[in-house]
């Protein structure tokens, strides 16, 4: 290059700052995603501390090591923090990771307001975590924060209503950006219709985003008022309706389910065509499969509140329309089975998840059509088998999508390829635990073991042992994960830019590590 | 990126070469249009429900939530405005760019214009440049390495014409 001057709208990129600046005021998305990660790591270890310490109380009947009060605040941030603090985080760290790498596009749409929706998370994760110090401690009243326990605790419930809105806020800015990132910037020929599954489910992700966030921004100023301001929207003292709040609070929950869910079904779509060598067996039906799910997940929210007593017509309809879930439910995990189906198959540490996700989820699923009949769900609502069926979607299903795409990414990301040895003694410990933990759970609930309380009968007793020693090996073994992680980043086996035999899609042909600007001209897709 | 090569256009002569390149931007005008409705309506609608049954509190929140996608929007509308202009007009190189509410133009002479186009690394990057009186003007930046070289060496054909 000659030394004479250069001008012109800038793309050469201006000096990054170095240090504490650099992650203070990054805007790539790549930075953003890998802050979102770390933070969704830190929140599942002190989610999953809280966790280990309610099975620790419950290894024995009897209370053991804490106030029934404490251990409900347990409870209670243990649900707040794991979802809106861990799991949701997560996948946004693969959307903002992964998603302008796979449409060709060089940032997202937003780079700043990206920045501040990530930034806008720790100090709500500071929060939550902080309120135990407060007097009267954390919250107490379970995630879903209920009236009229919700309206009658101490300062902690105020500062967790704001966290609520601070989180809120940060997802609303980052569906915002997913959606225009998605419909305004693929590459060239890359139309809606051969778009990779994972910006399909996340673009739907964020439209349940957006409908939603303001229902729940809403409930929960309600409560506020209702606490600080004198206002009766649920108190039944001053003739306000508790009900009403689960009415509001599921109209958000339910597809709030869902938002955890549609990202881990993009991530197990990419993997499984991967290693099975072959295309995703009926791309069209996924998409619309996943559509389906989310437009019938507005109509299901008081399957949640069978107990409270409905109407019996009221009962009947979303008792079906619960069960109508199902059919695009099926259709995915048929799709998934089909695209294994002769396939040349390999056993890599990101398909073992993806595989455990689709037989696993599937145990969850079929637990949630056993609560979707009103007169059982009567009969199980609030025992320990709505806890297993859960967990059988939650950490079978989104933790463990997340660690298939870490696995799975991890090398394009870090330019190293992880251990895979202990890749493998990470996921038979975590399949083995999660098992142990939570499949007992369901006898628990089924012989009338109510959740939420630090105390249980007798004959509870082996169950709970089982699924305490469970949670330990489940708890401890995800050490290992953290050691896998950390040593990619440090070194190993340089990673090929086509890290995986079977992988199709952009974000293979740029190097590995993935360069700090990536696509700053879009490719052209045939 | 979207580009035109015209021939001819407005302001400038008859035969005179002009090239236009913008931003790569997947969404059309009426799709722009259907997002951000379907966004804003299923979200107001929801809220307008919950109003009506008296928890109007939800209201202001879907509210503002359109307000920020209505101004996310429009934020996108003016980055679609960005474009990157070449025009050889008789003893005239003309460069023109806009970013945003920014814009710049550059006149250069003809007669002392260089094309400069470095792909040290082929497939990555190419960097395409126009120099003159010791500044060198990067060209080029909606376009694609392949593109880039094509338009090198069109501009090679039209300076020396």
């Amino acid at each position: 290059m000659s030394d004479a001057a250069t001008d012109h709208a800038d793309h050469g990129h201006p000096v990054h700052p170095t240090g504490i600046m650099r992650w203070l005021t990054t805007t790539n998305h790549k930075d953003i995603g890998t802050m979102y990660l770390w933070f969704a790591l830190i929140m599942l270890f002190s989610a999953g501390t809280m966790a280990l310490l309610i099975r620790a109380e419950l290894f024995h009947p009897g209370l053991q090591l804490m106030r029934p009060d404490f251990f409900n605040q347990l409870t209670t941030m243990h649900g707040l923090i794991m979802i809106f603090g861990a799991i949701m985080p997560a996948f946004t760290g693969f959307a903002n990771w992964q998603i302008p790498l796979m449409l060709g596009a060089p940032d997202m749409a937003f780079p700043r307001m990206n920045n501040w929706s990530f930034w806008l998370l720790p100090v709500a994760g500071v929060m939550l975590l902080g309120s135990f110090w407060l007097p009267g401690g954390a919250v107490a009243g379970g995630w879903t924060m209920y009236p009229p326990l919700f309206i009658q605790g101490g300062v902690s419930y105020d500062l967790t209503i704001l966290a609520i809105h601070i989180m809120g806020l940060s997802s609303i800015m980052g569906s915002i950006n997913i959606i225009t990132t998605i419909l305004n910037m693929r590459a060239p020929g890359l139309t809606l219709m051969k778009m990779p599954l994972f910006c399909w489910t996340w673009l739907i992700t964020a439209y349940l985003l957006i409908a939603t966030m303001p229902v729940l921004a809403g409930a929960v100023t309600m409560l506020l008022t209702d606490r600080n301001f004198g206002t009766h929207f649920f108190n039944a003292a001053g003739g306000g309706d508790p009900v009403m709040f689960q009415h509001i609070f599921w109209f958000f929950g339910h597809p709030e389910v869902y938002i955890l869910i549609l990202p881990a079904f993009g991530i197990v779509s990419q993997i499984i065509p991967t290693f099975a060598r072959k295309p995703l067996f009926g791309y069209a039906s996924m998409v619309y499969a996943t559509a389906s799910i989310a437009i019938l997940s507005f109509i299901v929210w008081a399957h949640h509140m069978f107990a409270v007593g409905l109407p019996v017509a009221a009962q009947l309809f979303f008792m079906f329309s619960t069960m109508l879930i199902a059919v695009p439910t099926g259709v995915k995990v048929f799709n998934w089975v089909a695209t294994m189906w002769k396939g040349s198959l390999t056993f890599e540490t990101p398909m073992l998840f993806a595989i455990a996700f689709v037989c696993l989820f599937t145990i969850g699923g079929f637990s949630g059509l056993v609560l979707a009949m009103a007169p059982v769900d009567i009969q199980l609502q609030d025992t320990y088998y709505v806890v297993a069926h859960f967990h059988y979607v939650l950490v079978s299903g989104a933790l463990f999508a997340i660690f298939a795409g870490i696995y799975f990414w991890l090398p394009k990301w870090t330019g190293h390829m992880y251990n895979e040895t202990l890749g493998k003694i990470h996921f038979w410990f975590s399949v083995v635990g999660m098992n142990i933990v939570f499949f007992p759970m369901h006898f628990l609930g089924l012989a009338g073991m109510p959740r939420r309380i630090p105390d249980y009968a007798l004959q509870f007793t082996q169950f709970n042992q089982i699924a305490s020693v469970g949670a330990y090996i489940f708890g401890f073994s995800q050490l290992i994960f953290v050691a896998v992680v950390l040593k990619a980043i440090r070194g190993g086996a340089k990673a090929p830019d086509r890290v995986w035999e079977g992988a199709e899609g952009l974000e293979w042909t740029v190097p590995s590590p993935a360069p700090y600007h990536t696509f700053e001209t879009a490719p052209v897709v045939k | 990126m979207d580009q035109t090569n015209k021939e001819d256009r407005e302001g400038v002569s008859e035969g005179a070469f002009v090239f236009q390149s913008r931003p790569n931007r997947s969404l059309t005008q009426s799709q722009h249009r259907l997002a951000f409705w379907s966004l804003a309506g299923s979200c107001c609608a929801t809220a307008g429900g919950f109003a009506l049954l008296g928890y109007w509190p939800v209201l202001p929140f879907a509210g503002l939530e359109a307000g920020l996608l209505a101004w996310s929007f429009a934020a996108l509308r003016r980055q679609d405005g960005n474009y990157e202009t070449l025009t050889i007009d008789g003893d005239k190189v003309v460069l023109e760019w806009c970013t945003g509410t920014h814009r710049e133009r550059r006149e250069m002479n003809r007669r002392w214009v260089c094309v400069v186009c470095d792909c040290g690394t082929p497939g990555r990057n190419c960097r395409l440049s126009l120099r003159s009186h010791g500044r060198e003007t990067r060209i080029g930046q909606y376009l694609s390495d392949e593109a880039r070289l094509h338009l090198a060496a069109t501009l090679r054909k039209k300076l020396r014409a």
